[in-house]
C-alpha cells in the first residue's frame, strides 16, 4: 500500500473502502478480548469462518472479530446484523445452527438469547438489553465496529479524520485551547485538566519532547484500559498523534502492562500498519509534523504506572517514583518534557477533535466532562465494562445497569477508584460518578473500578485487603508508605482478630494524614483512603470488634463461631462429608454438631447446608 | 559565575547560590532541619521524609521535602509550623518504633518531640535510608551494594548475595550507617515504648527550640553537614 499524501487521499481512500462493502449483506461480530477468549471465543471464531466458508459465504458476511464489548460474564458474545440479535454464552457448536438460521434466513434462535436475571425475559436485540441501554457507550461501542487487527475497519468509521483535519487546519496553540475548552480531565486517576497538562509542556523549554500513554492499569479488577488497546487500538495512537503535535512532540511510548499481551500484540500491529501507511513516520499526511511510537512492556508492578515510576522503568532503570518537585510536564522522560496520559484520556482526544469542544462538554457534570469506563465488579448481577456520562449517579450504574445485588443480600457499601479510593455506603448512592464529588465524599473516580459489597462484606476485612495489596505494592522507598501501611496493616489485623483497643482508632486517622502529606509518591499518600473511607462510614463496625469482639457481618474468623441449629438440621451429613477437617460430628438421623476445638472455620459447611441449619455468631 | 538567589525562610531572608537545596540552605544559616537520608554532597532520594517543610506558593502552603526542592528566587518556605512538627515526630515515631537501638534513631526521635511510642518495638537492624548505597555509588564508584525486593522485602543487599568484586573495603558504609552507633542505654524495651529523656545529646532541649542548631552530638555522631 502506498503512503497517504493528504488528507483528501486519506478520504479518498475511505470512500473506496465503503464502496467496496456496499456488497456486503451482513456483519457477524464476535468478542475476540482477552475475557471472551478465556471462554473460548477463538474457537467459535474459527468454526463461523469454516462454516461460511463452506457455504460460499466469506464475501457477502463479514466476520469480524473485535476486541471487548464489556459484557465479559455473557462470554463469549456475539451481534449479527442486520437486526442487531445478540446472542451470549455462545460454543463452536453453535456455528453452524447460527449461520444457517439467523444468518441466512435472519431466523433468532431463542436458546441463544440473553435472559434479563431482573425480569427473567429473553432479549432479541442488545439495545433492549437493560445492561447496554441505560449506558452512553462513546468509546466502547467503536469496538464493535472494528476489528484491531485491521486499520481499514478503522478508517471506514472516519478514524484518523480528526488527526487530518488538526493537521491541516489547525495551530498546536488552538488544539490545546480546543482540549482544554472541552473540559477534558485525566482519567488515570487524578483527574487532572487535560489541556493544562499539555499547556504547560508545549510551554516548557526544550526541543525535544515525549508523549506517552499510560497502559500498566494495575489496579485488582480494573480492565478498562486493556478493552481500548486491544478493541480500538488506532483511536487511542490517533490521540496521541493529535496530542504530540499539539505538545510539539515527536517521539511517543506506549508503556502496557507486562500482564496484557494480547493489547501488546494488538497495539504493535496498529503501528506498523499506521506506519505503512504513512500516518506514523516524516511528515504525515503532507504536513510538516513527524510522528513515531515505540511500544514498551511494563516493570510488572502497580507502583510503575506512577508518573516518574514509569518513566524510570521507560527509561530502563529500576522502577521507583522519585521527588516530583518539578512537573514531568517540564522534566519528564529523559529530563525532557513529556506528557503523560492514560489510555481512556487519549481515546478520548480524537471525537474532541472532530465534533468539537462543545460537543464533548454538552455529556457530564459541572467539573466532570464526557463519559467514563467503570469496571463493575463483586457482588452485583451484570459484572463487566459499563461506559457512562459523567455525572450519572452511582444508583443508576449499580441498580439499573448492574441489575441490583447478585444474592439475597442488600447491597452495602461501594468501593470506588481501586485502593487508592474509598468505600462509600448505600446512603451515598445518589452521589453521581463525578471526580470532585467523590472525592469531597472521601473516595474517588480513580480509574473506574467499582467493587460492589454486600450485607455479607465486613468493613473492617476491606480495609485489611487493600493494605494487604498495597504493602506488596508499595516501592518501600519512603517512611511514611512502607512503614505507615505496615503499622495500620498491624493494626488492623488486631482489630480484626479481637485484639483492637479503642485508642487504635485515632491513632489510624492520625497516621492517614500523615501518611496523606508526606509520603513521597501517590501510592502512599492515597493508601490509608480505604482505611479513612471505612472509618468514616462504618466506625460501628471498627467498634463492634473493638468493644464487643463481635464481626457483624460474620466474616472475621477470630471473631466468629459456626453453630448447628438443631431444630433445622435434617441429618443429610452433607457438611459432614464437606468438612475438610473432620470437626463435624453426628449420626445418621440425628442432629450434627461443630466440635469447636477442631473447626478451623473456613465457613465451608456452611456454604454446603441447603436447610440454612449453619449458624454464624 | 555563581548566580544568587533570596528567599525567605520561616520569615528570614537567605541569600544562596543557585542549584542549592532548602536543605542545604537552611543548614548553612543555622536553621535546623531534622533529616537522615541526606548526605552532604550526595544526591538526595527523599527517603525518611524528615527534612518536610511546607513550600507556600500562590498562598496555599504544600508539605514537601527540602532536600528535593530547590531554591529559587522568592520562594517562601516554613521549616517549623505546628503541623510540620506533627508529622515530623509521627514520621520519627515510626522510624524509632522500628529500630529503638540505634543512638542516631533515637536522637532523630528525641529532636523531633518523641516521648512515647505508639506501636509495639521491632528491632530491624537496617531501616533503609540509602546512606550505604548512595555513598558506595556516588563517592567510590563501586556499587558494590543495592536495594533490592520492593515494599515489605526491600533491602540493602550485595550483587547475588555475595561481596561484590567491585566492593574497596572502604568501610564508608558503615561509617555512614545511623544503626552502626552505639544506643543509648535508656530503656528502649519492647514493652517500655518511651524515651528515657535523659539523652546526653540534651536533644530534649532542643526540641524546645526546635529551629536553630545546636552543634548537637546527633550532628557529630551523624554527618550533619555543620560538623
Ligand atoms: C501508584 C500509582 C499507580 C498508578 N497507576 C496508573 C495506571 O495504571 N494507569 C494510569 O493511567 N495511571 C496510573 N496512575 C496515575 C498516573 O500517575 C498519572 O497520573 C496518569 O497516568 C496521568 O494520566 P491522565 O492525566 O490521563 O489521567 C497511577 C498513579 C499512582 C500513584
Ligand atoms: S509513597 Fe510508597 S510507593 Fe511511593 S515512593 Fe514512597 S514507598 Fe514508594
Ligand atoms: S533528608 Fe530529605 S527525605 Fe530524608
Amino acid at each position: 500500500m502506498t503512503k497517504f499524501a493528504n488528507a483528501a487521499a486519506l478520504e479518498g481512500f475511505r470512500r473506496e473502502l465503503l464502496r467496496q462493502r456496499d456488497s456486503i449483506k451482513g456483519t457477524v461480530t464476535i468478542c475476540g478480548g482477552t475475557g471472551c477468549q478465556t471462554s473460548q471465543a477463538k474457537k467459535v471464531i474459527d468454526a463461523l469462518r469454516a462454516e461460511l466458508a463452506r457455504r460460499g459465504l466469506t464475501k457477502e458476511i463479514h466476520l469480524r472479530p473485535t476486541g471487548c464489548h464489556g459484557f465479559c460474564e455473557q462470554g463469549p458474545l456475539m451481534v449479527v446484523e442486520p437486526g442487531k440479535v445478540f446472542y451470549c454464552h455462545i460454543t463452536p457448536d453453535d456455528a453452524a445452527e447460527i449461520v444457517e438460521k439467523t444468518v441466512i434466513k435472519g431466523e433468532v434462535i431463542q436458546r441463544l438469547l440473553y435472559t434479563d436475571p431482573v425480569s427473567g425475559k429473553k432479549i432479541h436485540s442488545e439495545d433492549d438489553i437493560p445492561f447496554y441501554r441505560a449506558q452512553d457507550r462513546q468509546l466502547l461501542s467503536q469496538n464493535r465496529q472494528v476489528n484491531p487487527l485491521d486499520i481499514n475497519d478503522y478508517i471506514a468509521i472516519g478514524g484518523y479524520a480528526s488527526l487530518a483535519k488538526t493537521l491541516a487546519k489547525m495551530k498546536p496553540k488552538s488544539v490545546i485551547d480546543e482540549v482544554a475548552a472541552s473540559g477534558l480531565r485525566g482519567r488515570g486517576g487524578g483527574g487532572f485538566p487535560t489541556g493544562r497538562k499539555w499547556l504547560e509542556c508545549h510551554d516548557a523549554p526544550g526541543e525535544e519532547k515525549y508523549v506517552i500513554c499510560n497502559a500498566d492499569e494495575g489496579d485488582p479488577g480494573a480492565y478498562m484500559d486493556r478493552c481500548v488497546l486491544e478493541g480500538n487500538p488506532h483511536l487511542v495512537l490517533e490521540g496521541m498523534m493529535i496530542g504530540a503535535f499539539a505538545v510539539g512532540a515527536s517521539q511517543g511510548y506506549v508503556y502496557v502492562r507486562n500482564e496484557y499481551p494480547l493489547a501488546v500484540e494488538h497495539v504493535r500491529a496498529a503501528v506498523d500498519q499506521a506506519r505503512e501507511l504513512g500516518l506514523l513516520g516524516e511528515k504525515i499526511l503532507g504536513s510538516r509534523f513527524s510522528f513515531d511510537v515505540e511500544i514498551a512492556r511494563g516493570g510488572g508492578a502497580f507502583v510503575c504506572g506512577e508518573s516518574t515510576a514509569l518513566m524510570a522503568s521507560l527509561e530502563g532503570t529500576v522502577g521507583e517514583p522519585r521527588a516530583k518537585d518539578v512537573h514531568t510536564v517540564v522534566d519528564g522522560l529523559w529530563h525532557k518534557p513529556t506528557v503523560l496520559n492514560n489510555v481512556e484520556t487519549w481515546a478520548n482526544v480524537p471525537s474532541i477533535m472532530g465534533k468539537g469542544a462543545a460537543w464533548f462538554k454538552a455529556k457530564g457534570s459541572k467539573g466532570s466532562k464526557g463519559t467514563k469506563i467503570l469496571a463493575l465488579t463483586g457482588h452485583i448481577k451484570n459484572t463487566g465494562l459499563v461506559e457512562v456520562a459523567m455525572g450519572t449517579p452511582l444508583r443508576t450504574v449499580l441498580y439499573d445497569i448492574g441489575g441490583g445485588p447478585s444474592r439475597s443480600k442488600d447491597i452495602k457499601a461501594v468501593q470506588t477508584g481501586g485502593p487508592s479510593g474509598g468505600c462509600l455506603p448505600a446512603s451515598k448512592f445518589d452521589l453521581p460518578v463525578d471526580f470532585d464529588a467523590l472525592y469531597d465524599a472521601g473516595s474517588m473516580v480513580g480509574s473506574g473500578g467499582m467493587v460492589v459489597m454486600d450485607q455479607g462484606t465486613c468493613m473492617v476485612d476491606v480495609a485489611k485487603y487493600f493494605l494487604d495489596f498495597l504493602q506488596d505494592e508499595s516501592c518501600g522507598k519512603c517512611v511514611p508508605c512502607r512503614l505507615g501501611i505496615d503499622r495500620m496493616l498491624e493494626i488492623v489485623t488486631a482489630i480484626s482478630e479481637g485484639r483492637g483497643k479503642p485508642e487504635h482508632l485515632p491513632l489510624l486517622e492520625d497516621l492517614a494524614e500523615t501518611m496523606s502529606l508526606t509520603a513521597l509518591c501517590g501510592l502512599g499518600k492515597t493508601a490509608a483512603n480505604p482505611v479513612l473511607s471505612t472509618l468514616r462510614y462504618f466506625r460501628d463496625e471498627y467498634e463492634a470488634h473493638i468493644k464487643q469482639g463481635q464481626c457483624p457481618a460474620g466474616v472475621c474468623q477470630a471473631l466468629i463461631e459456626y453453630n448447628i441449629d438443631e431444630s433445622k438440621c435434617t441429618a443429610c451429613g452433607a457438611c459432614l462429608r464437606a468438612c475438610p477437617y473432620h470437626a463435624i460430628q453426628g449420626k445418621k438421623k440425628e442432629p450434627h454438631h461443630i466440635v469447636a476445638a477442631q473447626c478451623q472455620k473456613c465457613g465451608i459447611c456452611h456454604a454446603e447446608c441447603k436447610f440454612d441449619a449453619i449458624q454464624v455468631a | 559565575m555563581l548566580q544568587y538567589v533570596t528567599i525567605n525562610m520561616d520569615g528570614a531572608l537567605l541569600r544562596v547560590a543557585k542549584g542549592t537545596s532548602v536543605l542545604d540552605a537552611a543548614l548553612e544559616y543555622g536553621v535546623c532541619i531534622p533529616h537522615l537520608c541526606h548526605v552532604p554532597n550526595l544526591s538526595d532520594m527523599g527517603a525518611c521524609r524528615l527534612c518536610i517543610v511546607e513550600h507556600v506558593v500562590n498562598g496555599k502552603a504544600k508539605v514537601t521535602t527540602s532536600c528535593t526542592l530547590r531554591v529559587q528566587e522568592g520562594m517562601v518556605i516554613k521549616s517549623n509550623t505546628d503541623k510540620i512538627q506533627r508529622l515530623r515526630r509521627n514520621i520519627a515515631e515510626l522510624l524509632v518504633a522500628e529500630a529503638p537501638n540505634s543512638r542516631a534513631i533515637q536522637d532523630i526521635a528525641a529532636r523531633c518531640g518523641v516521648k512515647t511510642v505508639r506501636y509495639p518495638f521491632r528491632n530491624e537492624k537496617c531501616v533503609l535510608c540509602g546512606r550505604c548505597v548512595r555513598v558506595c555509588k556516588e563517592m567510590f564508584a563501586a556499587n558494590a551494594i543495592g536495594f533490592v525486593g520492593r515494599g515489605k522485602e526491600r533491602r540493602v543487599a550485595s550483587p547475588f548475595g555475595k561481596l561484590s568484586e567491585f566492593c574497596k573495603r572502604c568501610n564508608t558504609c558503615l561509617e555512614v550507617c545511623p544503626m552502626t552507633i552505639t544506643p543509648c542505654a535508656g530503656p528502649m524495651k519492647p514493652g517500655e515504648e518511651y524515651l528515657c529523656n535523659k539523652c546526653e545529646s540534651q536533644l530534649m532541649e532542643i526540641a524546645s527550640a526546635p529551629d536553630q542548631c545546636f552543634f548537637c552530638d546527633l550532628g557529630e555522631g551523624f554527618q550533619c553537614s555543620r560538623h
